[in-house]
């Protein structure tokens, strides 16, 4: 009654701002635009925030991005995609990584460069490089080699390897 | 046709409240754990605020979450150990509220799957933990078993695991 009695004495201009010219068609716009967002938000670009530095500086902590769940509907990963890795238990905490080796392939790191199939790999990204040095690693029939961008990390501290096909939800957006 | 149309929302307004009451006092296994992962993520937390006696009760505390024989595998890169029963892994926890002034553990994810015979679990879980101050959390995978004994869950074994190998 009293919120009748208040829309009654606002001015038509703000009504208009507020509810436009036909409410019932002002709802129906309301219900689309939730629907739609929630399926986009919810099963084609999931929003995430960057936490942690082992991709800098590509991509900065606190930083809002977007997952791409359908960039491998038509094609397999590539390359040089970040893409996000969900962990075991679920999709709440995602690793975002670089894929830099594909199925089948040696993936080695000597004195910080690292080798594909024994051939050194231009990587344009790293402007963290170090020095790591590990053993060869082959990548098994469907599985993708990811690492992060921040090569200035210790080792141990940063998470990377094989990740399982299955696992890789999405390309990064941005 | 009112009075009807009275009874029928009525019956499934009771219809609806039987079935919450049921979720509520007669929870499932997998709700009980989740709950109980829950209370173990608070237990294991702990503050700089934390006086000696509250930090000896908060260790108490968590070694009810654990069977006496519970054992502890850890493979992490630089890091690779074994915790054989309560005592010991209790031991740790106090190591750990030594060398770090406080700490904020959560399971952003559980993943539960009971065996039929509702007496047993294995749950895989994120785990996150956050020391105030520190730019970088730490993120570890892990997977525990669970067994029921008599109406309470215990964890009888854990283990790092890893996404990426």
């Amino acid at each position: 009654m009293g919120t009748n009695a208040d829309a009654a004495q606002l001015p038509p201009w703000l009504l208009r701002v507020l509810i436009g010219r036909n409410p019932k068609r002002t709802l129906v716009r309301i219900v689309v635009l939730i629907v739609v967002s929630f399926v986009v938000f919810r099963f084609a670009l999931v929003p995430i925030r960057v936490e942690g530095g082992s991709m800098l500086p590509t991509y900065k902590e606190n930083g809002v991005n977007f997952v791409n769940r359908l960039a491998y509907l038509f094609h397999e990963p590539r390359r040089g995609d970040v893409v996000a890795i969900r962990l075991l238990a679920g999709e709440h905490v995602m690793y975002m990584k670089r894929i830099v080796g594909l199925p089948g392939e040696t993936v080695v790191f000597h004195k910080g460069h690292l080798f594909i199939n024994g051939k050194l790999l231009d990587e344009p990204y790293v402007k963290l490089p170090g020095n790591w040095e590990r053993e060869p690693v082959q990548v098994g029939p469907d599985q993708y080699y990811v690492v992060g961008d921040n090569r200035d990390m210790l080792w141990e501290g940063h998470v990377q390897g094989r990740a399982k096909r299955e696992l890789i939800v999405g390309k990064v957006l941005l | 046709m009112k009075e009807w149309s009275i009874r029928a929302i009525l019956l499934a307004a009771l219809v609806g409240l039987g079935f919450w009451g049921w979720h509520v006092f007669f929870p499932s296994p997998e709700k009980v754990i989740r709950k109980r992962l829950g209370q173990l993520a608070k237990a294991a937390s702990f503050s700089s605020k934390e006086g000696l006696l509250a930090k000896a009760w908060n260790a108490s505390v968590l070694g009810e979450f654990f069977t006496p024989d519970v054992q502890v595998t850890v493979d992490v890169p630089g890091t690779q150990h074994t915790l054989s029963g309560r005592d010991e892994l209790l031991q740790a926890a106090v190591g750990a509220r030594s060398a770090v002034s406080s700490l904020t553990i959560e399971f952003p994810d559980i993943k539960v799957i009971v065996a039929p015979d509702e007496n047993s679990a294995v749950v895989n879980l994120t785990a996150k933990g956050k020391v105030p101050g520190q730019r970088d959390f730490y993120l570890q995978e892990l997977r525990l078993r669970l067994t029921k004994i008599k109406r309470d869950w215990l964890i009888y074994q854990i283990e790092t695991v890893k996404t990426l190998s």
